[in-house]
């Protein structure tokens, strides 16, 4: 079911743009990629944007729901770690010194990865990894970086640069095309296949650190190794399309009311639910007020928080 | 089983028990007492290769514990502890289904027939067999034992090392708790328990262990272990002895009349 609706997210999104397209149109394009306009519309600029779409969302959750396992913490999102907020630093100093566009990405990927290991090691405790530590760390680092990054807009040299900085920190997927989404994938990849060779691990973490070392689980491991993954999707997707908030924070709830708090499943759904909503999210993005485009991430943001309030709420009363 | 020898247990580099040499044989209930702090907990999780061992030498069936990956340690030692809590959701047979994860390969997502097997036969032993889609977090906490029980014995581990199973019980859950680790050290598995009731211990152990501050202050047959003079040492507190109706001896601290 999880499948049919990403599938149908993703067809039903080739036909929003700013070219109506009918649907022969577009099938024709699909088999011919190489014949005519609407071919390269529906080529170079929706199906690159649908595919970027699945990905961000999909690592998104994923690392999300491998965080919120890893923490035994609900509210765990993937940018816990500074990941995000130590890529839109480099990113935006980046601008500021004038590298060349496409340096950005690695840039932001690199110092994504970074800020994750900082934290880390921080967090370190043992051969293992103290969550409060983890969280206290990355909420720091974080702060610290978003004051340099508000410094750092109150003197950039021009208008110009603080408005492309601050529609990088919207998150949008506008302007990426096959090249970028052909640099991240391989850590996606790696991330997706760490996340779900973690799966049986994190079920036991569920129970404590203490049950999952007693029932075989090597605690330290299994901890370094979520962590690992959880960073290269986080920053894959942060390179790929900015900061986009609320899909790791919210899809691995959605997912879990769905399937259930095993990982195996869980992690699996998360990844469909997460790219389902951003390919919708990013189609009503463009759409909605075309020609112009709302920002993604405030979007999902709009989408996101009524959302996460509707399940606490209504959590709560189940509970109560 | 289980052979221990001149083994030491640290806290944050601390020496708390040293020179431990004991064994743990097949069928045995063995009792472990001691006073608050003296390192039970510390002990049951060195034991079970959740700490290092720094000094001294821990044997399973003749083979050197720290050369034991996870995975075969877990086939051999199940530690049953109920102090940590956990937020999900989870049924009766999501958690002791957890007791599995040592049988399993990296690769293998999907439940055997041997799983399922074990499971049920777990569930059963800790007569819990309607209670496998129970929600965990409804319990009460007599049920909530039997379930840590439940995954221990879905780990099928031949000796299993409990964390003082009965606190937080009340006395007839306790009583079936023990009553449920005694049939398995009949049915052949050696179970090791920290406890703090020496009556308890009296009742359910074949061997005791009575722990001072940093080191074995008694170990022996429960009679010899638990007497007053011992207890008064382990405890700080003047004892007394009584016996049952049956003759059994049964040990108090001394209360002013």
């Amino acid at each position: 079911m999880l499948t049919a609706a990403l599938l149908l997210a993703a067809v039903g999104a080739l036909f929003v743009g700013g070219t109506t397209i009918g649907p022969n149109a577009i099938f024709g394009a699909l088999m011919h990629p190489h014949q005519g306009e609407i071919a390269t519309i529906v080529w170079q600029l929706r199906l690159s944007r649908i595919a970027i779409g699945a990905t961000v969302g999909a690592a998104l959750a994923v690392a999300g729901a491998l965080l919120q396992g890893l923490l035994r913490n609900p509210l765990a999102d993937p940018y816990l770690t500074g990941v995000s907020a130590g890529a839109a630093v480099a990113i935006v100093l980046g601008f500021l010194a004038g590298i060349g566009i496409a340096a950005i990405p690695p840039l932001g990927f690199v110092a994504g990865l970074a800020t994750t290991a900082i934290v880390a090691t921080l967090a370190r405790r043992g051969s293992g990894i103290d969550s409060t530590r983890l969280i206290l760390g990355g909420v720091s680092l974080s702060a610290l970086f978003a004051a340099i990054i508000a410094l750092a807009l109150t003197r950039a040299a021009s208008a110009g640069a603080a408005q492309a900085i601050v529609g990088w920190l919207a998150g949008t997927l506008s302007g990426r095309g096959w090249n970028e989404l052909a640099l991240a994938l391989p850590y996606v990849a790696l991330g997706l296949a760490l996340a779900f060779l973690s799966a049986p691990a994190l079920n036991a973490l569920r129970l404590g650190d203490v049950r999952a070392g007693s029932v075989g689980v090597d605690v330290a491991r299994a901890q370094w190794t979520i962590l690992a993954a959880t960073s290269l999707l986080a920053a894959s997707a942060v390179t790929l399309s900015g900061t986009i908030g609320f899909v790791g924070l919210i899809i691995p709830h959605a997912a879990r009311r769905i399937v259930g708090s095993d990982a195996r499943y869980a992690l699996l759904a998360s990844a469909l639910l997460g790219a389902t909503l951003v390919i919708v999210a990013d189609a009503v993005a463009r759409s909605a007020f075309a020609p112009a485009e709302i920002p993604l991430g405030v979007l999902l943001a709009f989408i996101g928080v009524p959302t996460f309030l509707y399940l606490y709420l209504h959590d709560r009363r189940a509970t109560a | 089983m289980m052979t221990v020898r001149d083994l030491s247990v640290f806290v944050a580099g601390h020496e708390l028990l040293a020179g431990l040499s004991f064994d743990i044989l097949p069928g045995e209930f063995l009792g472990i007492l001691g006073a608050n702090g003296v390192g039970k907990t510390t002990l049951l999780r060195t034991l079970a290769g959740l700490r290092p061992i720094e000094h001294g030498n821990v044997r399973i069936d003749d083979r050197d514990a720290r050369a034991l990956s996870p995975a075969e340690r877990s086939r051999a030692i199940a530690l049953i502890t109920g102090d940590e809590l956990f937020a999900d959701r989870l049924t009766v047979r999501e958690v002791v289904s957890a007791g599995r994860y040592p049988h399993h390969h990296w690769w293998q997502w999907r439940e055997e027939r041997s799983d399922a097997d074990a499971i049920a036969y777990a569930l059963a032993a800790v007569d819990l067999e309607g209670f496998a889609e129970r929600e965990f977090l409804t319990l009460s906490s007599g049920e909530r034992q039997r379930v840590w029980l439940a995954l221990a014995l879905a780990q099928e581990a031949p000796l299993m090392l409990l964390d003082e199973p009965t606190s937080h019980l009340d006395l007839r859950a306790a009583h079936e708790i023990l009553h449920l680790l005694r049939a398995q050290a009949s049915g052949g598995k050696a179970v090791v328990c920290v406890m703090h009731d020496p009556n308890e211990a009296a009742a359910f152990s074949d061997r005791v262990i009575l722990l001072g501050k940093g080191g074995i202050l008694a170990a022996g047959p429960r009679e010899t272990v638990l007497s007053p003079e011992r207890l008064e040492l382990a405890y700080g507190l003047p004892m007394e002895s009584l016996r049952t109706e049956s003759g059994a001896p049964r040990v108090f601290p001394r209360h002013p009349a």
